[in-house]
């Protein structure tokens, strides 16, 4: 393993941030031009991600600095086997929505400030994977969180205002507690760069400070109770396309963010000494069955999704909480499964709301029939969410209960058992109803099928093969990524 | 003796001079008044800038006025405060007139807008004045030019408001000329000095002598700059003042003239007095706290004003609190943020005082609710706004960021992690009267007035991008002031 230099990272972050501005040029003259402009940035910005695979597969770490801006704070990159994982999974889903929302977003208003915004959020958040220290990444974290407002409220309808007031506020909130975190960090270590030692030696009061702000920072991001609140609101008013980014994607820049802090800033021994890891696992188990029991709840399709998220980012930090080798590789493997499987979600969400304008459930009756393709996509999702094998969430959870066992915790493992159960009572309602149902009042007329144009069917149709795949395949790309990634991460990080 | 060395003293005298020329300039030639005051204002710059240059490279200088040394003569002391404080002084008061260029005729009556460039370069040359001056008695006397410009200036509209608030401010303010004339008879008359030089070395001796004496002094002096430089709980006067008068007024008094008093304050605090307060008084322990009710208050009050002038001047409230803050606490990072802010603010609070004033020229609306939509039809004068909102919250790559990075440093070098958290709770303030208005701007459909703006002139749209483009310059290259903003701290520190 060694540390080498390279411009590839930047150009990925760069590439994007460049294009949006090519784009926004663009627009004013064909939307044509706009739509392939978008999609191919997200192309190329993938392939370039995918470039890096070789050196990283090696084992080797990548890293560009870019420039100082005063002492011991620079802007830098650095990509180790994390880092790629994400990347590589973000630009992949999106790449797949800007193919998606060139058919969905045709109708809409507004779409010259949608795709430049789309490729610099794309932008951002390869900037907080690729971050080589905890200053670039606070940056882009900034700039994805404040950018993709512009997202949220895409309708401009009240309640996408209202919702995306109440992000705005919680988003300035993560911020400022991050902000606090990483000045104590910068205080206590004279550093923030992620490539060295970790960053505190020992569990101080001032610390711990640090760590409760690291955690409201990026729990806020993450969805985590009790500062969720946002996330309900905010991923269903905004356009499908991006309730698909913002639940598979964003709220994984919260993870990354959390898995660097205790890996890096803290370290792995601190962590267990300190107990605060307890803290965590609380968080995570409220946040599991919160966000699964509330999704009962939920009338609203999309709104039912977004607190589905809810309780999967739960398992997400739960790995964090329990720390075995086990538990982490289910953490990372559960960031890829959940992308693919609420991005499917959430694009079938959305084709479905394009051909027949319905979000409640209980108007879904019988659109298994109208749009078999779509549904069946949403079913596979939906089954892997409860975890059946042999789809990806089967695995995630399998590995995860594993890790608890390690941990000697079997609690965790009825937790995620009850989660499961709830996601269960959910999700199957919506497809018995959507194959076996009619449509109220309808229930006699013949159904015509009619489905969503292909270049929505297909992003969904990679996606949810996607799930699974991952969970089938012998040679599973995602999950080796987890272990090799769990393993670096074990073995200090550096 | 070239005309370089003479340069302290011509950067103070030469706005002084032309600021009495102005009004015969506006009988005979009156398109010349505004090229005039921007030759001058544009020379202050070059010299402060020349001035900068010297002192970084061959460090502080003294200046005696007429050639007399002190104790006789007048002397400044151009050190790297005074050079930081000068050009930002110049910086922003360049770009703000050249706003006002095509403003003012807007705002104001026809006979007065000579005067107005009168009072302008009178109010600039008085702050140059007070960042220069080495001299209690001659630092008083800038600050009573200051006080009488700055209220002409508000009054100059001669709306009944204007009149009310300038009232206001001036019996404010002549209190606060008094204390500080009662402080400098007291130190007088215990030291028989003026020179700050001369007081630092006087003043420990004669404390011992005249305890009570100092300590009065110094009450005052805190209590006249503290009305002046709005400190909680003495700025009862600022948001009427600042919000009624024209804009470029409103830019200039709050991005640059409430700072000044804070520069005198530090001046005084830390050149003068250092050795001797200490364990007296708890001044800094004192401060410390106005300045975070000011941080607190200042911005609750700004949540809850409909006039968009209104609010910025509350903000402005809050955002001297800053200063005061890193003055305060005393340790190279939170002094240096402090000081740091004062540019920081200045820009961005002129900023977003030209903006609203955009806003006011283009549709004569200053009510917030029904600014809705005016990022669609006013996208330049909106975006300088939302980067002004930006840098105030301290969102990164903006300028504010960097002096709330400082502050929230040095308050966990000093030990007190609750002001870095005063720093955060305001910004989170900053954001929930600031974000709206943006989002409301951006995402609302336009109505009214708002919806069909006049033109604004080209002058006035480029003031705006130029200190937009400085707030996120400075947001990515701190290190351009922070060279001589950190000599400027460790100086005053004596590290």
């Amino acid at each position: 393993m060694e540390v080498k230099t390279s411009f590839l990272p930047v150009w990925v972050v760069m590439f994007p941030m460049l294009m949006t501005f090519v784009i926004y040029y663009v627009e004013q003259h064909s939307e044509k031009m706009r739509n392939a402009l978008s999609v191919a940035t997200a192309v190329v910005t993938f392939l370039s991600v995918v470039a890096l695979y070789p050196e990283i597969v090696a084992g080797n770490i990548i890293e560009y600095r870019m420039f100082q801006l005063l002492p011991n704070l620079e802007i830098s990159f650095r990509v180790d086997i994390l880092s790629f994982s994400l990347a590589v999974l973000s630009s992949f889903v999106w790449m797949l929505v800007a193919v998606y929302s060139v058919d969905y977003m045709c109708k809409e208003h507004g779409c010259n400030r949608y795709y430049p915004v789309l490729i610099i959020t794309l932008a951002s958040c390869m900037g907080i994977f690729m971050a080589g220290d905890l200053f670039t990444l606070f940056v882009f974290f900034e700039a994805m969180s404040l950018i993709s407002y512009v997202l949220v409220v895409h309708e401009e309808t009240v309640d996408a205002l209202k919702a995306g007031y109440k992000y705005l506020i919680m988003t300035i909130i993560g911020g400022l507690a991050l902000f606090f975190g990483i000045i104590i960090t910068f205080e206590v270590a004279g550093t923030v760069s992620l490539s060295g030692p970790t960053l505190f030696g020992e569990p101080t009061a001032l610390g711990f400070f640090a760590f409760i702000s690291f955690l409201i920072g990026f729990g806020m991001k993450a969805g985590m109770f009790p500062l969720h609140v946002w996330l309900p609101d905010a991923h269903p008013v905004a356009p499908s396309p991006a309730s698909a980014l913002l639940s598979g994607i964003m709220l994984k820049t919260g993870a990354y963010g959390l898995l660097r802090v205790i890996f890096h800033v803290f370290g792995i021994e601190l962590m267990r000494e300190s107990g605060w890891t307890l803290i965590l696992a609380v968080i995570a188990v409220i946040t599991i069955l919160l966000g699964s029991a509330v999704a009962i709840t939920q009338e609203d399709l999309k709104r039912r999704l977004a607190y589905s998220s809810i309780g999967q980012m739960g398992y997400i930090l739960l790995g964090m909480a329990i720390l075995t080798e086990r538990a982490l590789i289910g953490n990372i493997f559960h960031i890829f499964s959940h992308a693919f499987m609420k991005s499917t979600l959430f694009l079938a969400a959305g084709a479905i709301i394009l051909k027949t304008g319905k979000r409640n459930i209980k108007d879904l009756g019988g659109i298994g029939r109208q749009m078999p393709f779509t549904m069946f996509a949403f079913t596979l999702a939906a089954l892997a969410m409860i975890g059946i094998p042999p789809f990806n969430g089967f695995l995630s959870k399998w590995t995860l209960a594993l890790g608890a066992m390690d941990a000697g915790v079997p609690f965790y493992v009825i937790i995620l058992l009850v989660s499961s159960l709830l996601n269960g009572l959910y999700y199957l309602p919506i497809i018995i109803a959507a194959f076996f149902g009619a449509e109220h009042g309808h229930e006699h007329e013949p159904i015509k099928v009619n489905e969503a144009p292909y270049k929505m069917l297909i992003p969904i149709a990679i996606l949810a093969v996607s799930c699974l795949l991952f969970g089938l395949l012998p040679t599973n790309l995602p999950f080796d990524l987890s272990r090799v990634a769990a393993d670096f991460l074990l073995r200090g990080g550096f | 003796m070239s005309a370089a060395a003479h340069l302290p003293a011509l950067t103070v005298v030469v706005p002084l001079f032309f600021a009495y020329l102005m009004p015969l300039l506006a009988r005979w030639r009156k398109s010349w008044c505004a090229a005039t005051t921007l030759a001058v204002l544009a020379f202050t710059f070059f010299s402060s800038l020349y001035l900068a240059n010297r002192v970084m490279s061959s460090g502080p200088f003294v200046y005696h006025m007429g050639g007399w040394a002190p104790p006789w003569g007048i002397e400044f002391y151009v050190d790297y405060l005074a050079v930081f404080t000068a050009l930002t002084i110049s910086g922003i008061g360049l770009p703000v007139i050249v706003y006002g260029i095509k403003d003012l005729p807007h705002e104001l009556k026809e006979g007065v807008l000579g005067w107005y460039y009168t009072l302008y370069l009178l109010l600039m040359a008085s702050m140059l004045g007070m960042a220069l001056t080495n001299d209690l008695f001659n630092l008083f006397v800038f600050v009573e030019i200051c006080a009488i410009a700055s209220c002409a200036i508000i009054s100059i509209k001669e709306s009944r408001e204007c009149v009310e608030a300038a009232f206001k401010y001036l019996v404010l303010s002549a209190v606060g000329s008094g204390c500080l004339l009662l402080a400098i008879a007291l130190i007088y008359m215990v030291t028989g000095h003026l020179n700050f030089t001369f007081l630092a070395a006087t003043l420990p001796g004669v404390m011992a002598v005249y305890p009570k004496n100092i300590l009065a002094a110094l009450a005052l002096l805190m209590v006249g700059l503290g009305v002046k430089a709005a400190l909680f709980p003495l700025h009862v006067w600022l948001p009427d003042a600042h919000s009624s008068a024209p804009s470029p007024s409103s830019a200039v008094l709050s991005g640059l003239v409430i700072k000044i008093y804070a520069v005198a304050m530090i001046k005084l605090l830390y050149k003068v007095f250092p050795a001797t307060f200490a364990g007296m008084a708890p001044v800094m322990a004192m401060l410390l706290w106005m300045s975070t009710l000011a941080i607190i208050i200042g911005s609750m009050f700004a949540i809850v004003q409909e006039d968009i002038k209104k609010m910025l001047a509350y903000s402005s409230i809050a955002q001297i609190g800053y200063v005061f803050l890193g003055v305060g606490l005393a340790s190279h990072n939170a002094l240096l943020g402090g000081i740091l802010h004062i540019f920081n603010h200045a820009m961005m609070k002129a900023m977003l005082f030209l903006a609203a004033g955009a806003f006011i020229y283009a549709t004569g609306v200053r009510k917030l609710s029904q600014l809705k939509g005016i990022g669609v039809t006013m996208p330049v004068p909106a975006g300088a706004f939302a980067i002004g909102a930006m840098a105030m919250v301290g969102i990164p790559v903006t300028n504010g960021f960097w002096s709330k990075w400082y502050l929230a440093l040095g308050a966990l070098d000093a030990g007190k992690p609750l002001f870095a958290a005063v720093v955060l709770v305001s910004s989170l303030l900053n954001g929930i009267y600031y974000l709206p208005i943006i989002v409301n701007a951006f995402f609302s459909k336009p109505e009214g007035a708002v919806a069909k703006p006049g033109r604004l002139p080209a002058v006035m749209t480029g003031t705006l991008v130029v200190l937009g483009a400085g707030c996120i310059i400075f947001g990515i290259f701190p290190s351009l002031v922070l060279g001589l903003v950190s000599r400027a701290t460790r100086l005053l520190l004596g590290l």
